[in-house]
């Protein structure tokens, strides 16, 4: 079509006829005007003309991006770890994991510790392989298969520079950080360990290194100046183990050396709660990259104590001025606290049970005349009675509820008598706590046909571990009489049944430790735990005095309000004989 | 990125190589690459992407080839460094990633409870069923082998919950 418009002829397709269209050019379109067809002689009536538009507007174009975009990609690199050292020929190593990896289930995963922000670092954790797989990698076994929580809790320590692992006892603490410090070591992150503990507790620690650990070499620190001097610098040992004692002696000697550790790992971390302590200040000043401290018990009278921790964990996560609550979230990522009621739904229930003893008559007798005359005293010193003298009169008490001073008769001793009887004939073991040494070594003869034995502080190292041995081995032995001070801690009796509890400790954190002596992972059945306690004596005003303490320790770890001091305090120790607090002691 | 098959099979480096749907953010597309034992190396992430509405409908059946082969496979194994024997998903989609790649590309699934028995060309290690894409079949033996070594150490569907945790943890930051 033209622009100016055409006329077309043209014939009919059955070539017929002819028609005609007009066009009028681009804009308009004319229909026939004409169309004659000769076929059969037919005129058409012209139709009239119609005009249609036929301009085509260019249609709005919207453009739709159909290929998404490229997207951002974000690389973080590891580098290749370095593979596993094989175990140090002509140690012992213990068994291999089974061959093949576990398929689904549960797994315990290294997550990154709250105060690690960097992406990078915290996508390091998240990528790592759960733990069962990190532990095949390094060709790592276990003597006793680990118990979940176990696992977990080397999951919490591994990616942590400072922490506290405050399981209840039993849990087996040091068994987990034995295991944690044999990845890092296999694994190059910390090849330099230091661990320290109470004097009494370095060759419990040292069995443990051998059972759990058994590739790694360790150095027991002791012996004169000269020896320690030398120990100190043993290259090439990657577990060094110490004492507090030792630790504070050689303080200076550390610095002079130079030492530093990738890891400090401090047991019974309680410690150095005292943060103006020559042994808290010993450890605190040690050279170090991580910070570990095990303890059952951080806080033992009050929330100071955790501060005096955290010293060495932390220094300057929390002060003493903050409140307990502000306290519980500040060091919430750093601490990991399991009870056996959580996590151990599968073990041997503790049976608790008080033991109301009510004294003979003369013993009876012995103790009135002792309390009214220790109240008449004070009563008379007035202003000028002290603790010192409160504490003193409270200790003759309760000496005389264990023995009569006069007559050396016992209502105690008759009722752990029968008790023991029971135990020895069902072949099982029991083990007794006093806080007096002089009251285990009286027990000791008068119980001698259980084959009673002693463990305390009045004992060489030597004598200690040859009496758990024989406790241990010999059926003969039903009973071992401890002293919370040296039993309370670190002891794995959990071959042991029967705990009695003949006089009380001043703090039930204390006295918890001790039951879990026995009450611990391998207890093979129920554990029954008996408090003696003297009816109408100083020991049942105690008592109710520590039934109120007992839930300190919980309310700052859930970050609860609570009470700030847990402590026998002076008012609390005068109201014991209902005295009232001379001025400048309260003070 | 050359492909690593010869030597100590502990110098041996593995893809994984899957995805996470955020319903809020959109696709994120995740590559990790492991040791033989099982040890992160290199992990690559994507920013979420967002298909529109559009998109798929203009895409039809091709969006997920795009999507997930080009456009997120794609772009994270672009950016790796380590060579590894093979790239392992768990996600079909991510198969169409092989186009785009000269390594080898497997897909694998927990073995099936139901006893349902091996496809054409799946071979089965330590619980876990592999498939090589139709591309790589002919490598199924070498496959095998380099994987065998991998799965005495892993299960060869858990490094995919360390992807999944590490996107997790991306959509946070």
């Amino acid at each position: 079509m033209s622009a100016d418009g055409r006329t077309v002829v043209g014939n009919d397709q059955r070539g017929s006829g002819t028609f005609e269209v007009r066009t009028l050019g681009r804009d308009a379109l004319v229909l026939p005007t004409v169309a004659t067809s000769a076929w059969r002689d037919i005129t058409i009536a012209p139709p009239p003309a119609l005009r249609l538009p036929v301009t085509l507007m260019p249609p709005a174009v919207r453009s739709v991006d159909v290929v998404p975009g490229w997207p951002r990609v974000q690389s973080h690199f590891f580098g290749r770890p370095a593979t596993p050292p094989l175990p140090v020929p002509g140690r012992p190593v213990a068994p291999r994991p089974p061959t093949q990896p576990r398929t689904g289930g549960r797994r315990t995963r290294i997550g990154p510790p709250r105060d690690v922000v960097k992406p990078s670092e915290r996508f390091f954790y998240l990528l790592q392989p759960d733990l069962d797989t990190m532990l095949r990698g390094c060709r790592l076994g276990f003597p006793r298969k680990p118990f979940p929580f176990q696992l977990e809790g080397m999951a919490f320590l591994l990616p942590r520079h400072a922490a506290v692992l405050a399981d209840e006892m039993g849990l087996g603490k040091s068994m987990q950080a034995i295991s944690s410090i044999r990845l890092l070591v296999r694994s190059g992150e910390a090849p330099r360990v230091l661990i320290v503990c109470p004097k009494g507790l370095v060759s419990n620690w040292a069995r443990e290194l051998a059972d759990w650990a058994p590739e790694l070499c360790v150095a027991v620190i002791d012996g004169d100046p000269g020896r320690r001097r030398w120990q100190w610098m043993l290259p090439d040992v990657p577990v060094k183990l110490a004492n507090y004692e030792v630790l504070v002696r050689d303080r200076d000697l550390v610095a002079e050396l130079g030492l530093a550790f990738d890891l400090v790992v401090l047991d019974e971390a309680q410690r150095i709660k005292n943060k103006s302590s020559q042994t808290n200040q010993a450890v605190v000043s040690l050279a170090r990259g991580r910070s570990w401290a095990l303890t059952g018990t951080p806080i033992e009278n009050s929330s100071d104590d955790l501060v005096g921790l955290f010293e060495f964990v932390d220094p300057g996560q929390i002060s003493d001025r903050m409140p307990p609550k502000a306290m519980g979230e500040a060091v919430k990522d750093h601490i990991l606290r399991r009870t056996k009621d959580k996590v151990l739904t599968e073990m041997p229930p503790r049976l608790d049970r008080d033991a109301q003893i009510e004294l003979g008559p003369e013993q009876r007798e012995t103790y009135r005349q002792a309390e009214e005359k220790g109240v008449l005293r004070l009563a008379g010193m007035g202003r000028q009675a002290t603790i010192q003298h409160v504490f003193e009169l409270v200790l003759r008490l309760k000496q005389i509820c264990n023995f009569d001073t006069a007559t050396g008769e016992s209502a105690k001793l008759e009722r752990l008598t029968a008790e023991l009887e029971e135990v020895q004939a069902s072949g099982r073991k029991a083990i007794v706590f006093s806080q007096w040494v002089e009251t285990l070594r009286r027990l000791r003869e008068k119980l001698a046909p259980f084959g009673a034995l002693e463990y305390h502080g009045g004992m060489s190292t030597k004598a200690r571990d040859e009496a758990i041995r024989k406790f241990k081995e010999c059926r003969e032995h039903s009973v071992l009489l401890l002293s919370y001070g040296a039993g309370a801690v670190g002891l794995n009796l959990q071959f042991s049944q029967y705990v009695f509890l003949f006089d009380r400790w001043w703090n039930p954190a204390i006295e918890d430790q001790a039951i879990n002596r026995a009450h611990r992972i391998g207890a093979v059945g129920a554990v029954t735990v008996t408090r003696f306690l003297s009816t109408d004596t100083i020991e049942e005003r105690i008592d109710e005095v520590l039934r109120q303490k007992r839930d300190l320790s919980e309310a700052i770890l859930s970050q609860a309000d609570g009470p700030t001091s847990a402590g026998l305090t002076a008012e609390e120790l005068f109201q014991l004989f209902e005295l009232p607090v001379p001025q400048r002691t309260a003070a | 990125m050359q492909q690593q098959a010869d030597g100590d099979p502990a110098g041996l480096s593995f893809g994984f190589l899957t995805t996470l749907e955020s319903p809020v953010h959109g696709l994120f597309g995740g590559y990790l690459v492991v040791d033989s034992l099982g040890r992160p190396l290199e992990f690559h992430c994507t920013a979420p992407v967002k298909i529109s509405r559009a998109q798929q409908i203009l895409y039809g059946a091709s969006l997920d080839s795009h999507l997930h082969g080009q456009q997120v496979g794609g772009a994270l194994l672009a950016e790796a460094k380590a060579a590894a024997v093979v790239i392992l998903t768990d996600s079909e989609q991510m198969l169409h990633v092989r186009p785009h790649t000269s390594l080898s590309v497997a897909l694998v699934r927990r073995e099936d409870v139901s006893g349902r028995g091996l496809g054409v060309e799946e071979f089965s290690l330590g619980g876990a069923i592999v498939r090589p894409h139709a591309d790589d079949v002919s490598r199924s033996a070498d496959l095998a082998t380099w994987l065998a070594t991998l799965a005495s150490a892993v299960d060869l569907c858990e490094p995919f919950e360390r992807i999944r945790a590490a996107l997790d943890e991306a959509t946070r930051l």
